[in-house]
């Protein structure tokens, strides 16, 4: 009984072994099995559209698995979570192709998969993700790292009835220095894509060590394109405010953004790929490709791959592009099986009649090398 | 009782252990972790590097301040506005409007259960170019309506929307508690309404407006919903600071360090008011 004979000195012996019991059956021979415990469980960390029921409830019912997911909508935080721990938690992690071989396999946040088991989906992906896909693969060019779906061009996205998709694609970023266009465009809020689009509005590619002249430019530039604009927001409310006519364009954007406004019959709404630019090879825009990893949990769940496998099925490809929230080009359309399932409505919406000529014109995502200090100045920008 | 061992003799004290273990671990320590990673060198993501104060040092040499009067200025503004909106229709909620008034209570009520962000995104299509209001002012009256929504004051009025709750219902209870025998025997007494309200009611219900103006500054001073729905982003609140520094930053430590000023700046105010106006003595020690 807890009673009076308790004095502060056995109370301490008591709380310490307590503490021990529990540190020991954390980690001694009373710790759960690697996997045993975690066969009916699987873990998620994505971007919107992979959390979704469509996508998730027939995986659960079938598999009778509890599937947990969570979205995030930027790559760093995800990474982050991952390196702040997390790895303990998640099974799976859905960000842009240049984490994966890196960030996340240098520091063993991610692990690599069987290749000869998965390698064979690549095979009938669209022409582009043909193996050994690129981003896919860790710099030896040995390991898998991981699994592509869902891409996309994001540069910028205008209103077409405003600006021309012609004007817009010749004049490309430099539209956003035309003072004409001070209030008249809104901003998305993807910081890291942000930094992109500045560079690219400052004249110089994103993706290389940086001058302090270009520093300095970058600063000018952001300041300027912060002043002149009318409104920061989420994807809804650039499509909002789009299509009610407060804003005409907005920087950072593509057929991931506009395509639920486009499905929604705004076919006006456009995502933009500027015909040239400050890229590398003189290219106009930005592409990204997902690539989804198996993280390096320790008690990681045998579902991890199951997950992967499932959604290369023609007909789960298929609602993962229309998933809610967002709708996007898969790698899968390469597949005869998956590319009928698309209605020309849905076509439209993603753009598929320019994607091949879109994708060539742009970059494919990457890690800025001076990232935090152009960060930095773009969020002191917002507040000057 | 005396000496070491008798500390833990009292059965409340020994039953207060539960609590105060939950409390250890599921409040002081994550402040604790907090204050602690705001100490550690920026964008490091562990909590046992050598400690520094370079964090502190960039919030007071870059332009963070901005950010920080936007929070007290707005939180200060709200406070106020719904003060003057608040005590009327708390007034006639206690003595004016009878058996209307729970109807009107729930009205007040019921909007607390609808999340905020989508109450923001409802006053959005109510504001936007061809929205609600000026799409009816254009369609009825030829009105153009100038911009207001993502303009500061569009945030101020979702503020003041949102938090509006928050200050009237401890005002109504304030007002209640005023005896009516007091009022009464103020009027026999000979004075006028005016005398009446401003040396009985007022006096009397200021632990109401008290806790009222405490309860919104500290929930206002952390708002950042409507600054980024309402406001479209063109101010940014201390808070989005915090939110930026640990998501896109990747800069935990600074976004502690500036948690960890809010937090001591917040608590300075609320404490030198506290002090200034003693709750316990105002409510008579109930």
């Amino acid at each position: 009984m807890f009673d009076s004979h308790l004095t502060r000195r056995n109370f301490m012996k008591t709380s310490a072994s307590v503490a021990a019991t529990l540190a020991a059956s954390q980690m001694g021979p009373f710790a759960r099995p690697a996997h045993a415990a975690r066969d009916k469980e699987l873990n998620i960390l994505c971007w919107e559209g992979y959390n979704s029921a469509q996508v998730l409830d027939p995986f659960r019912s079938s598999k009778s698995a509890n599937v947990k997911a969570e979205s995030l909508t930027n790559d760093p935080t995800m990474i982050n979570r991952l390196r702040a721990g997390e790895i303990n938690v998640w099974d799976l992690i859905n960000v842009n192709n240049p984490w994966a071989r890196k960030v996340m396999m240098p520091e063993k946040l991610i692990k690599p998969l069987d290749r000869a088991k998965f390698e064979p989906y690549f095979e009938k992906m669209l022409p582009q993700f043909k193996p050994p896909y690129k981003w896919a693969m860790d710099d030896s060019g040995k390991e898998l790292l991981g699994m592509a779906q869902r891409f996309g061009p994001y540069s910028f996205v205008v209103n077409t009835d405003k600006i021309s998709r012609k004007t817009a694609e010749d004049q490309g970023w430099d539209l956003f220095n035309d003072p004409k266009l001070a209030g008249r465009f809104g901003i998305l809020e993807s910081d890291d894509w942000n930094v992109f689009g500045i560079c690219a509005i400052a004249g110089f590619d994103p993706y290389k060590p940086h001058s302090p002249e270009e520093v300095a430019k970058f600063e000018e530039t952001a300041k300027r394109v912060l002043k002149n604009k009318k409104v920061v927001g989420d994807i809804a409310t650039m499509n909002q405010a789009l299509i009610s006519g407060e804003i005409d364009c907005h920087l950072t954007g593509g057929s991931y953004s506009v395509s639920p406004a486009r499905a929604d019959g705004h076919l006006n709404l456009r995502a933009i790929t500027p015909n040239k630019g400050p890229f590398a090879g003189g290219k106009g825009g930005i592409a990204w490709i997902e690539i989804t990893s198996v993280v390096n949990n320790p008690q990681g769940s045998p579902l991890a791959e199951t997950f992967l496998e499932y959604v290369q099925d023609p007909v789960v490809a298929h609602t993962v592009a229309f998933a809610e929230g967002t709708f996007n080009p898969v790698a899968q359309m390469g597949n005869p099986e998956c590319f009928k399932l698309f209605s020309k409505e849905q076509l439209d919406a993603i753009q598929w009649d320019s994607l091949d000529e879109e994708m060539a014109r742009s970059v494919e995502y990457d890690i800025v090398p001076d990232y935090d200090k152009l960060l930095d100045i773009w969020n002191a920008a917002k507040k000057s | 009782m005396s000496g070491d061992s008798s500390f833990l003799a009292q059965p409340g004290r020994r039953a207060a252990i539960p609590i105060m273990v939950l409390l250890l671990l599921g409040f002081v320590a994550p402040l604790l972790a907090v204050v602690g990673f705001s100490f550690m060198p920026p964008r490091t993501f562990g909590l046992w590097h050598e400690p520094s104060l370079e964090n502190y040092e960039r919030i007071f040499s870059d332009n963070t301040y901005v950010s920080l009067l936007w929070s007290l200025g707005l939180a200060s503004l709200t406070v106020v506005l719904l003060a003057l909106i608040c005590y009327p229709v708390a007034y006639g909620l206690v003595r004016v409007f009878g058996r209307w008034s729970t109807a009107l209570t729930l009205l007040f009520t019921i909007p607390l259960i609808v999340s905020e962000n989508i109450r923001l995104y409802g006053w959005v299509l109510f504001f936007i170019k061809g929205g609600v209001l000026p799409g009816t002012l254009k369609a009825l009256f030829g009105v153009e309506m100038g911009d207001f929504l993502f303009t500061p004051a569009a945030v101020l009025f979702g503020m003041v929307y949102v938090y509006l709750p928050f200050m009237l219902f401890p005002m109504t209870l304030g007002i209640a508690m005023v005896p009516n025998q007091m009022r009464e025997a103020a009027r026999d007494l000979g004075a006028s309404r005016w005398q009446v309200f401003r040396e009985v009611e007022l006096p009397l219900s200021t632990p109401g407006l008290m806790i009222g103006s405490l309860l919104t500054f500290v929930l206002a001073v952390g708002a950042i919903a409507e600054a980024k729905v309402l406001g479209g982003q063109r101010i940014i609140p201390i808070t989005h600071d915090i939110e930026i520094a640990f998501t896109y930053a990747q800069n935990w430590p600074l976004g502690a360090a500036l948690a960890v000023l809010l937090m001591l700046v917040v608590s300075v105010l609320v404490l030198t008011v506290l002090k200034r106006f003693d709750l316990d003595q105002i409510l008579g020690k109930r």
